[in-house]
C-alpha cells in the first residue's frame, strides 16, 4: 500500500490569535426573518400569471402494467380541459425521458406503468377542479406484469425486468480504486464498486464477523408541495420552481424540449423544504409540455400524497463482512449494499456512489472492497435524502462496530478510539485528510450523557442502557463548481449574487453574513439577490451541505475581489498605497480617518456612479488518484449519544436523553446552525423509532398519506434534548468553517440501536426500531437462555 | 344567513360576511371553495399555507374567533358571522407581535413554511395558558408539523412570548 499523502489544504488550522469577528460567528435575526414572520415570503405556491392554467395527471393504480389503450376522448371534450397528454400525444421532436446519470423516467408513461403513482397522462384546465374531473373519465385497459415490490422479489430468478431495453446512460469518470457499470443484471440500472489493499488481509484476522442490516425509507415530508408554474409561450421558456438546483434543471429542461439554456429562465423564490427531493426535474417537465401545448402558462402543484409518490429515501440492505484481530484493531472490510431505487433511476447511482464510498466509516482499514447496486422495484422512486446514503451506511456501520466490540468483550469506546483515523489522516489512498478530531468529538458526546458513568439495573423491567455511534460521510459535493458575484454601490451597499437557494437552511443570511464580515459592513449592508438564472453566475445546485464549505469559498474570494478593487480604487485617488486602507463600517479607512466612497467614486466616474465588482470561484481540484476524482472539499462528522429506557414487558423504546453535536469548523451564524443540527437529529430520531414508508409485496404504500404516515411531533422530543455544536476550525470554508446541516441525522439510529443493546443485551438490525421487534428480540433472547444449560 | 340543517341550501354560491384580521367583509363564495383556498385565492392572503390539505400539517392554520382550526379542511361559507385572523393581521403598523418577535429572536423557523400556523398557534395557546409549562407547549404545538427546525428552538419561543406577554420579561 502506498503510503497515504494528506492534502494540506484540506486542513487549515485555526489562527492562534483570531482577530474578533463582527458579524461572522454572531447570530443576528435571519435575513428574511420580518417575510416568515408575517407572511408575506413568497414561495412557488404563490406565484399566479395571467390566464394561469391548472395541471393534474392521472396516477397509475397498478404496480406493474402494460398499457394496452388509453381511451381520453371524453377528457378532451370535458368542461374547461384545454389539453390532454398522454403518450401518444407527446410531440415527436423532444425527448421525453429524464433523469440523472440515466435517463429512464418518461413525462408520461409511453408503454408501461412502472408503480403505483406513475404518471399514465397529463391535463390542463381552467382549475385544478376540472382538470381532476376531466381525468376521471380517462379509461385506461392495463396488462397487469408480475410486480417486483422489493429488493429480493426484484433480484429473484424470475423476476420481470422493469426495463427491457437500456435507457440512456452515462457513467462518470471514477479515480483510483472506483468504478461502476450501468445494468451490470437485471432490474439493477447501477453498480458502484470501491476497491482499496489486498484482500488477503481478511486471511491475518483474529475474527470476521458478517452482519446484515436492513434500513427502512421515509419520505421527505418538506411542507411545501412539488410545484412550478411554466410560461413557455413564444420562444422563451420560464419557469417558477420550487426547486433546490434552478441551473441544473435549466439545462435539462433544454435538453429534452430542445431549446437553447439562454431561452430558458428559472427562478425560485423561497423553498418550503425539500430536504433533497426537490433537485432536478420534478413537476417541471409537465407544466413546461403543457405550456407549450396549450399557448397559456400552466401550474402544476403536488398534493402531499402525490409527493409521496414522487421521490423518496433509499430502503436498503446492508451486508458487512469484517475482519478484526482479537484486540479490536479494524483490519478489513467487505461489503454489499442494496438500494432500493424503485421504479425510475433518479439520483440513484449517485446515493450508489456514497453509500458505496461511504461504508468504511471514520476508520483505519488495510482493505475495503464495497459493491453498492441500486435496484429497480415497482415503487416510488428513490432519490436523493438529506444524509445521501451516508445515513444508510452509518447505521449499518456504526451497529456492527458496536456487536464487534461486545463480542470481543471490548466496550464500544475504546473500539471506537483504538480505530478512529487520526486528524489529517486521508480518509483512504488519494483522498483528503479528516478535518475533525474524531476522538475529540465523541468524548463531547460522551461526557454530556454521562458514558462512562452509566450504571445498569438488572432487576428492573425498565432498563437503562446508553450508545454511543460516529456519523461519517464525505461533503460539499463531488465536481461541483460554485461562482459567486459581490458588488460594491457608489453608495457602500452591497449586492451578493449567487445560486444558492434559500430553503431554511439559512443560506441568504450566513453567506451575507461573510460577505459583510469580508466589507466590513454591518449585515443590512448586504442584500442577496433573488434566484434567478438569467442574471446569477452559475451555481450547481444547494445540496450536499455545500452552502458554506463550497459556495462560501466562491463569496468569500468575491468579497475579497471587490475589496480588493474598492482599496485599489480609493487609494489611487487618495494617492496613498492600497495596502494603507481598510474597509470598516461601510467607509475607507486611511490611518484611522474616514474617507466615504461616494465623493471619490462621483468625483471620478461621474455623477451617475459606479459599481464595483468581483467574481469569485471554487471548486475542488480534479485529481485522478482521488476515488471520486476530486478530493472531498470537508468530512461532514457528527457525534450521536443516547440514553434509552427499555420496557422489557413491552418492548417500547424511550429515549431519556438525546444528544448530538457536529463539527461546524466555525459556526457562522450559531442560532441558525443549532436549529439544523436540531432538526437533522430528530429526523434521524423519527427515522429510528417509528417513521417509515410501509410497502406490501404487492407495492402498495399502505400509509401514503399524511394522516397515517407518522412524522415526529413536539411531543416526540426526548425529555433531555441536547444539540452541541463543536468549532474544531479545520475546515476549508471562510473563517475555518465546514459544511453543515446534514451530519447530526447519520447517527442517531445507530446510537438508539447501540444503547438498546447496552440496555438489554438485544441487537436490532432493522429499522425503525418497533416495540414489536424489540420485545420479538426480548422473547428470543429468552428461549435461547432458556434452551442453553 | 345560513341554515344549520342545510347550510347552502341547493344553492352554488352563498353569501358571506365576517370580520377578517379586523375589517367587516361582504363576500360571495361558490358552496365548495375552502376556507384556506379564499384566503389565498380569492383575497390573496397567501401568509396562509397549504401543505397536507387533510387538516394534518397546521400549515394552513388562522384563528376563527380565536381558535386555531385547519382552514384547508374547513369550508368558506362556515366562517359566516366569525372573525378570522390571519397571520397578515398580526402585526401593527410595522410592530411584530410579541410571539412573531420570539420566533425571530429563538431562530424558530427556517424554510418558515409552517411559521404562520405555528405562531397563530402560540397567540390562541397563550390566551388560553398565559403562561404554559413545557408539557402543555408540546401538546399544543403538536398538532402543527415542522420538518426544519425538530421544534427545541419553537418551544422556546413560546416560552419566550409567554414570558414577554405575562410582562415578566422587558426585552
Amino acid at each position: 500500500m502506498k503510503p497515504p499523502t494528506v492534502a494540506p489544504a484540506q486542513l487549515r488550522d485555526r489562527p492562534a490569535a483570531t482577530p474578533p469577528l463582527k458579524v461572522v460567528g454572531h447570530s443576528p435575526p435571519r435575513k428574511d426573518a420580518l417575510e416568515k414572520v408575517t407572511g408575506r415570503a413568497v414561495y412557488s405556491t404563490d406565484i399566479v400569471l395571467p390566464g394561469m392554467l391548472h395541471a393534474k395527471v392521472l396516477r397509475s393504480a397498478r404496480a406493474h402494467a402494460r398499457i394496452v389503450s388509453i381511451d381520453a376522448a371524453a377528457a378532451r371534450q370535458a368542461p374547461g380541459v384545454h389539453v390532454v397528454v398522454t403518450g401518444a400525444d407527446l410531440p415527436a421532436h423532444i425527448m421525453p425521458f429524464y433523469g440523472y446519470f440515466i435517463k429512464d423516467q418518461p413525462i408520461v408513461a409511453l408503454d408501461k406503468v412502472r408503480y403505483i403513482g406513475d404518471i399514465v397522462c397529463a391535463v390542463a384546465a381552467q382549475t385544478e377542479a376540472a382538470a381532476i374531473a376531466a381525468l376521471r373519465l380517462v379509461r385506461v385497459h392495463y396488462e397487469d406484469l408480475p410486480v417486483a415490490a422489493n429488493i429480493e422479489q426484484a433480484l429473484a430468478d424470475d423476476a420481470r425486468a422493469l426495463f427491457d431495453d437500456a435507457p440512456m446512460g452515462v457513467v462518470p469518470a471514477y479515480g483510483d480504486g472506483a468504478s461502476a457499470q450501468l445494468r451490470p443484471r437485471k432490474n439493477v440500472c447501477y453498480q458502484f464498486n470501491y476497491r482499496t489493499g489486498d484482500a488477503a488481509a481478511f486471511a491475518r484476522c483474529d475474527h470476521v464477523f458478517e452482519d446484515e442490516f436492513r434500513f427502512s425509507r421515509m419520505t421527505h415530508y418538506h411542507l411545501e408541495p412539488f410545484v412550478s408554474v411554466a410560461d413557455a409561450r413564444g420562444d422563451t421558456m420560464q419557469v417558477w420552481a420550487s426547486c433546490q438546483n434552478p441551473f441544473p434543471l435549466r439545462k435539462e429542461l433544454a435538453r429534452m424540449f430542445k431549446w437553447p439554456e439562454n431561452r430558458i429562465t428559472v427562478q425560485v423564490p423561497f423553498v418550503g423544504g425539500g430536504f433533497g427531493a426537490k433537485n432536478n426535474v420534478k413537476t417541471e417537465a409537465v407544466s413546461v409540455l403543457l405550456s407549450m401545448l396549450t399557448g397559456r402558462p400552466v401550474r402544476f402543484c403536488l398534493t402531499m400524497e402525490e409527493g409521496f409518490l414522487t421521490n423518496t429515501q433509499h430502503a436498503a440492505i446492508l451486508r458487512l463482512k469484517t475482519g478484526v484481530m482479537a484486540d479490536g484493531r479494524l483490519v478489513a472490510r467487505q461489503s454489499e449494499i442494496l438500494l432500493d431505487a424503485g421504479a425510475y433511476s433518479d439520483g440513484s447511482p449517485l446515493v450508489a456512489e456514497k453509500a458505496g464510498y461511504r461504508i468504511p466509516g471514520p476508520y483505519r482499514w488495510e482493505h475495503i472492497d464495497t459493491a453498492c447496486l441500486c435496484v429497480m422495484t415497482n415503487t416510488a422512486p428513490a432519490g436523493p435524502f438529506r444524509g445521501f446514503g451516508g445515513t444508510q451506511t452509518s447505521w449499518a456501520s456504526e451497529s456492527q462496530i458496536d456487536m464487534i466490540a461486545r463480542r470481543l468483550g471490548i466496550d464500544p469506546y475504546v473500539l471506537r478510539m483504538r480505530n478512529l483515523l487520526h486528524l489529517g489522516d486521508p480518509f483512504v489512498p488519494g483522498e483528503s485528510g479528516i478535518d475533525s478530531d474524531l476522538r475529540q468529538g465523541l468524548d463531547v458526546v460522551c461526557e454530556e450523557i454521562g458514558y462512562h458513568r452509566r450504571t445498569h439495573d438488572p432487576r428492573s423491567t425498565l432498563r437503562r442502557g446508553m450508545g454511543i455511534a460516529i456519523g461519517f460521510k464525505d461533503g460539499g459535493g463531488v465536481n461541483k463548481p460554485a461562482q459567486a458575484r459581490v458588488k460594491v454601490s457608489t453608495s457602500g451597499d452591497v449586492f451578493l449574487q449567487c445560486g444558492t437557494v434559500e430553503i431554511g437552511q439559512g443560506a441568504r443570511t450566513a453567506l451575507s453574513q461573510i460577505t459583510a464580515e469580508i466589507l466590513g459592513v454591518p449585515l443590512d449592508k448586504v442584500a442577496y439577490a433573488p434566484i434567478n438564472t438569467d442574471y446569477l453566475p452559475f451555481d450547481q445546485g444547494t445540496n450536499a451541505s455545500s452552502g458554506i464549505a463550497v459556495m462560501g469559498q466562491a463569496v468569500e474570494r468575491a468579497a475579497r475581489g471587490v475589496r480588493d478593487q474598492v482599496l485599489a480604487f480609493a487609494a489611487s485617488q487618495l494617492g496613498v498605497e492600497a495596502g494603507a486602507l481598510q474597509l470598516g463600517n461601510g467607509v475607507v479607512l486611511h490611518a484611522g480617518k474616514p474617507h466615504p466612497l461616494a465623493p471619490m467614486v462621483m468625483r471620478h466616474y461621474g455623477g451617475t456612479g459606479f459599481e464595483f465588482s468581483a467574481d469569485g470561484f471554487f471548486k475542488a481540484a480534479s485529481d485522478h488518484h482521488a476515488p471520486l476524482e476530486a478530493p472531498c472539499v470537508f468530512w461532514e462528522i457528527a457525534w450521536g449519544a443516547a440514553e434509552v429506557e427499555v420496557d422489557t414487558a413491552t418492548g417500547q423504546v424511550k429515549v431519556v436523553k438525546l444528544v448530538a453535536s457536529g463539527d461546524a469548523g466555525r459556526a457562522i451564524n450559531p442560532v441558525m446552525l443549532k436549529g439544523q443540527e436540531d432538526g437533522a437529529a430528530i429526523m434521524g430520531l423519527s427515522q429510528a423509532l417509528f417513521e417509515h414508508m410501509i410497502y406490501d409485496d404487492q407495492g402498495r404504500l399502505l400509509n401514503a398519506d399524511p394522516l397515517t404516515y407518522r412524522v415526529p411531533l413536539a411531543e416526540d422530543l426526548p425529555h433531555d434534548f441536547v444539540t452541541i455544536t463543536q468549532e474544531q476550525g479545520h475546515g476549508p470554508g471562510p473563517f475555518g468553517a465546514k459544511g453543515a446541516g446534514e451530519g447530526t441525522i447519520l447517527p442517531i439510529a445507530s446510537a438508539v440501536a447501540n444503547a438498546i443493546h447496552d440496555a438489554v443485551g438485544v441487537r436490532i438490525t432493522c429499522l425503525p426500531i418497533t416495540p414489536v421487534r424489540v420485545l420479538e428480540a426480548l422473547i428470543n433472547q429468552q428461549i435461547n437462555q432458556e434452551s442453553v444449560p | 344567513m345560513v341554515d344549520a340543517a342545510s347550510p347552502v341550501g341547493g344553492r352554488s354560491e352563498c353569501a358571506l360576511r365576517l370580520t377578517l384580521n379586523g375589517a367587516e367583509r361582504n363576500l360571495t363564495v361558490p358552496v365548495e371553495r375552502t376556507a384556506a383556498d379564499l384566503l389565498r385565492d380569492d383575497l390573496r392572503l397567501t401568509g396562509t399555507r397549504i401543505g397536507c390539505s387533510r387538516g394534518v400539517c397546521g400549515a394552513c392554520v388562522a384563528l376563527v374567533d380565536g381558535v386555531p382550526v385547519a382552514t384547508c379542511s374547513m369550508f368558506a361559507f362556515q366562517l359566516d358571522g366569525c372573525s378570522v385572523q390571519t397571520i397578515e393581521g398580526l402585526d401593527q403598523d410595522g410592530q411584530l407581535h410579541p410571539v412573531q418577535q420570539a420566533f425571530v429572536d429563538q431562530g424558530a423557523f427556517q424554510c418558515g413554511y409552517c411559521t404562520s400556523g405555528m405562531v397563530l398557534l402560540t397567540k390562541a395557546l397563550l390566551e388560553q395558558h398565559p403562561r404554559p409549562d413545557r408539557a402543555t407547549i408540546c401538546e399544543w404545538i403538536s398538532s402543527n408539523v415542522c420538518r426544519c427546525t425538530g421544534y427545541a428552538q419553537i418551544i422556546a419561543a413560546v416560552e419566550q412570548a409567554g414570558a414577554r406577554l405575562a410582562g415578566e420579561e422587558s426585552t
